[in-house]
């Protein structure tokens, strides 16, 4: 404080002072010098209705950085501004965010994330301005080039090296938390309920009805479906009559426990309310996919989960098990290519899928301008899946053959799962972004930022109609491969199967005729539409207050998997005191992540130190993170619950950091 | 039913009732008589603000979405100021007085007695002799919604139950869910710099206090229910003090400019 004063009185006698000229310069010394003040970090976090979850870890980190001197500020954000904000404009200090998986992944999802090549990209590519030249990137090179014991060393040390760096803090990897209610659809996985195969896996509770669904929307007649149903090869209605077993045995568990199951059952045969008992209805607190349908839009997908029923695939990869899904298959030719063959299929607006629009995608998914402009502008997400192609040309029709850059199968597996785009139309959105006829920013072009209202996809579903903030609703594709396939006449059959790969699960599917999704105020108000028996599952987050209420509903079951989509804290590491990795280091040893589980997750969560931890495979015996310990490499400072205010002081003194009379770091000159 | 169709029909049926009570109670039959015989002429005299308010709320209606993108893009994103200025002044409230019967209390206040606190007055105001009362208190209501509208779109701010849902419950969305179907239609989250709750509350108390001479039973009532009305925003985790402040300066504001604009006859 007495130094605070001497020196305003010092600027206060400037005039005085500037008399003499040896003082002149003595004042310049003083006066030129930015003044010191305290250090301020912005959080930006999605408010509680939106995520209940993240603002609850950006509430604890605010608190404990209070406590050690610095000034947080929680800025509350919509999800799309936030994304904005973090993603676009690299206009933050601090966020707390999910990653954009919703499965455990493959550790090749880092390279994008981390690879300094993408710094001035923006997207969901190094989004913190992180640069380790010699660390990270070699070995997220080197991972990408090698495989077994090579490829597992070098995905170790990159683990290493992340959490010893800290661009981000990996907090918890959250349960995907699901209320469901069981009496119109089953079969919920337990795994990923909310995922493109959990969706396509889930069946119509009566048996009569799934089979009616089966043949499609466009003949409803009773016979051929009957037809068909035995026309099918063997294995199909086998399993058609497996189901059905299956679904008697429900229905007398039915009997016995909920007597209002049956009761409906009936009711919903009897015809006029089929068109409402074959629609599966999604509650959700996330609004984004009422507004936009861009599969590679940054800002909108969460983890993409519905574009993709719209956009297929080349491979689906599921549990682990890759499944060939616009591509009947592919083979490897030569040292660096695969050849991909394409299933017989059609674009929403009937055109056909051909070699053509998945080699335009890659070219295109590299630079969405398509040489159009100074230097190319990327794609927003995906991005590390198509640096692993080097070209993609149309062999024939139906034949697509891809160049990797040298990259080992797991990668190239990966490179096969971006969203596959009509040529047609995504050609007409190379231009350089306009508002109104003038180019705001020659970086961006309509392809990243059009809400791609109307999306034409090849997927199972199509979209019908949104109202914005409120709703929107798909279709079932009658004309889809798994149920034009499934419904075909037998002399396909042999020949060569439509759908072979197919796992039985998908074929004929979705068993839903028609898909709603309709945005709720909170997860509180999710949980309760579906005990209400407005809706049949959530989609969003579930919070602390809202997974006790699943319990209490007395139709709502709670289903949850593992999820890939670890809640971070990403630092944007540009800006100076977050570009220093000790700091970083400190700022992780602030977070209480085995506190957070408890308390912003109810338990549902795992604690983790490294980014691949829903991968256990990959993780190293040093990185792992034992039962209810402490973080291994930035343990948090403190007991359980409670900060050590003074040791955190400490370790930033020791790092070089300063500290008024009062406490308050003093922020280093930026 | 729908969960917004149920929770409108109730609330219509509650308000109704409780109108008509209030109406034979303080109104008085006389004067609903008065008002009966001659409410084509008075609503004709007061036809220029009614167009007013019904300007502003349409408007409202239709403006507000592109407002509020205006408010994301723009906007002064104000809540750490907020929250940096009260700190957890709303968590204490709720720690220090939560209880299940207070917030059954409030939550209904906040929905049904406010919805009553602001239809009442026009009631009983067209049924003076007089419409200047009435003519002012449109304004008055006009003067609430357009302001608010301005100061929504340019602070951009979220209430105290999204920045700190550890120490402050959404309690009426946690206890009655079915509300936030309502509240949805009509409120952005990011609608809390000021309480407009807070601000018409606070108008309708105050024109309570000046006609006390014509509606002695009213005052204390209205005077009741605009301070829970104001409580509720806060105890439910809805609104910052911050927002209460500004939304009684909103209304205070609106009263005297709306006498300002209306001339006794």
């Amino acid at each position: 404080m007495a130094r605070h004063v001497s020196r305003r009185e010092t600027l206060a006698g400037v005039g005085i002072a500037a008399l003499s000229a040896g003082c002149l310069d003595r004042t310049r010394n003083i006066a030129g010098r930015d003044r010191s003040s305290q250090l301020t970090l912005e959080i930006n976090a999605p408010p509680a209705d939106r995520d209940p979850n993240a603002i609850r870890i950006a509430r604890h980190l605010a608190e404990n950085l209070n406590a050690v001197g610095i000034d947080a500020r929680i800025n509350t954000l919509g999800l799309t501004d936030l994304r904005r904000k973090v993603l676009i404009n690299h206009n933050f200090d601090v966020y707390v965010g999910q990653f954009r998986e919703a499965e455990p992944f493959d550790p090749d999802a880092m390279y994008a994330f981390t690879h300094s090549q993408f710094v001035a990209e923006s997207g969901w590519q190094n989004p913190f301005g992180f640069t380790d030249i010699n660390g990270t990137d070699e070995l997220l090179a080197s991972q990408r080039r090698t495989g077994g014991d090579e490829r597992r060393e070098a995905v170790e040390d990159l683990q290493r090296t992340l959490c010893e760096l800290q661009p981000f803090t990996v907090v918890a990897f959250p349960d995907p938390l699901t209320a469901v209610r069981e009496d119109r659809f089953e079969n919920w996985t337990n795994r990923q309920p909310l995922s493109v195969g959990g969706l396509l896996g889930v069946e119509r509770v009566d048996a009569g009805d799934g089979d009616a669904d089966g043949t499609g929307t466009e003949s409803g007649d009773g016979t051929a479906a009957g037809e068909t149903t035995a026309g099918d090869d063997e294995t199909t209605a086998g399993d058609n009559e497996t189901t059905a077993g299956d679904d008697e045995t429900t229905a007398g568990d039915n009997e016995t426990t909920a007597n209002g199951l049956i009761g409906d059952n009936p009711f919903t045969d009897s015809g006029d309310e089929e068109g409402d008992s074959a629609t599966l209805r999604l509650v959700t607190t996330d609004e984004r996919i009422t507004q936009n349908w861009n599969p590679i839009a940054a800002e909108y997908r969460r983890y993409g989960t519905f574009t993709s029923l719209l956009y297929d695939r080349l491979a689906l990869v599921e549990d682990g098990e890759i499944i060939p899904w616009l591509a009947a298959g592919w083979e490897r030719v030569g040292d660096s290519g695969i050849e991909v063959s394409l299933r017989d299929v059609d674009w929403h607006d009937g055109k056909p899928v051909t070699a053509e629009d998945v080699a335009f995608t890659y070219e295109f998914l590299q630079d969405t301008s398509m040489g159009t402009t100074e230097s190319p502008v990327p794609t927003p997400t995906f991005r590390g899946r198509v640096s692993a192609v080097d070209e993609a040309t149309a062999v024939d029709e139906i034949t697509v053959r891809l160049t990797l850059d040298g990259v080992n199968d797991a990668v190239g597996v990966r490179a096969l799962q971006v969203p596959i785009l009509p040529k047609h139309i995504w050609e007409e959105r190379t231009d350089v972004a306009t508002i109104a006829g003038f180019e705001v920013d020659a970086e961006t072009t309509e392809a990243v930022v059009t809400n791609n209202e109307d999306p034409i996809g090849s997927g199972p579903v199509r979209f019908v109609e949104a109202s914005p903030e409120e709703s929107v609703a798909f279709e079932r594709n009658p004309d889809h491969f798994l149920v034009r396939a499934d419904d075909g006449d037998d002399s396909t059959g042999d020949a060569m199967d439509p759908l072979a790969g197919i796992p039985e699960r998908f074929r004929g599917k979705p068993a839903f005729d028609r898909l709603e999704i309709e945005v709720m105020g909170s997860d509180i108000a999710a949980v309760q539409a579906v005990g209400d028996g407005f809706a049949d599952a959530t989609v969003s987050n579930l919070g602390p207050d809202a997974v006790p209420r699943i319990g209490r509903e007395a139709d709502a079951r709670l289903v949850t998997g593992r999820s890939g989509g670890f809640y971070h804290v990403g630092y944007n590491t540009r800006r100076a005191p977050l570009s220093n990795p000790r700091f970083r280091g400190v700022l992780a040893s602030l977070i209480d992540k085995r506190s957070l589980v408890d308390i912003a997750f109810d338990g549902y969560a795992e604690a983790a130190a490294s980014p691949l931890a829903a991968a256990p495979e990959w993780v190293p015996s040093d990185l792992q993170w034992g039962d209810g310990e402490t973080d291994p490499v930035h343990p948090f400072v403190g007991e359980p619950g409670s900060l050590d205010a003074e040791t955190a002081r400490d370790r930033l003194r020791e790092a070089g950091y300063r500290f008024d009379e009062e406490g308050r770091l003093i922020a280093p000159g930026a | 039913m729908s969960p917004l169709l149920s929770v409108v029909s109730s609330l219509a049926l509650w308000v109704g009732s409780a109108l008509l009570v209030a109406s034979v109670a303080i109104i008085r039959p006389r004067r609903l008589y008065g008002l009966w015989n001659d409410l084509r002429d008075r609503l004709w005299e007061i036809r220029k603000p009614l167009a007013a308010l019904v300007v502003v709320l349409i408007a409202s209606a239709i403006g507000r979405s592109s407002l509020q993108t205006v408010s994301e893009l723009f906007g002064l994103q104000l809540t750490w100021a907020i929250y940096a200025l009260e700190g957890n002044f709303v968590a204490w409230l709720q720690a220090t007085f939560g209880s299940p019967q207070l917030t059954m209390y409030f939550s209904s206040v906040y929905v049904y007695g406010y919805v009553f606190l602001l239809a009442f007055p026009f009631l009983a105001y067209l049924a003076l002799p007089r419409t200047t009362t009435v003519k002012r208190l449109l304004v008055a209501y006009a003067l609430n919604y357009a302001i608010g509208l301005v100061l929504y779109t340019v602070v951009f701010a979220y209430g105290p139950r999204n920045v700190m849902p550890d120490m402050v419950t959404s309690l009426l969305f946690t206890h009655n869910p079915e509300f936030m179907a309502l509240t949805g239609e009509v409120n952005e989250p990011t609608n809390v710099f000021p309480s407009l709750h807070t601000s018409l509350s606070v108008t309708v108390g105050t024109f309570a206090v000046l006609t006390r001479r014509e509606y002695p039973l009213w005052t204390p009532l209205a005077a009741w229910l605009a301070a829970s009305v104001v409580i509720a925003t806060m105890y439910l985790g809805i609104h910052w003090l911050t927002d209460v402040i500004g939304g009684t300066a909103l209304a205070l504001g609106a009263v005297s400019l709306s006498y300002r604009l209306v001339d006794e006859e």
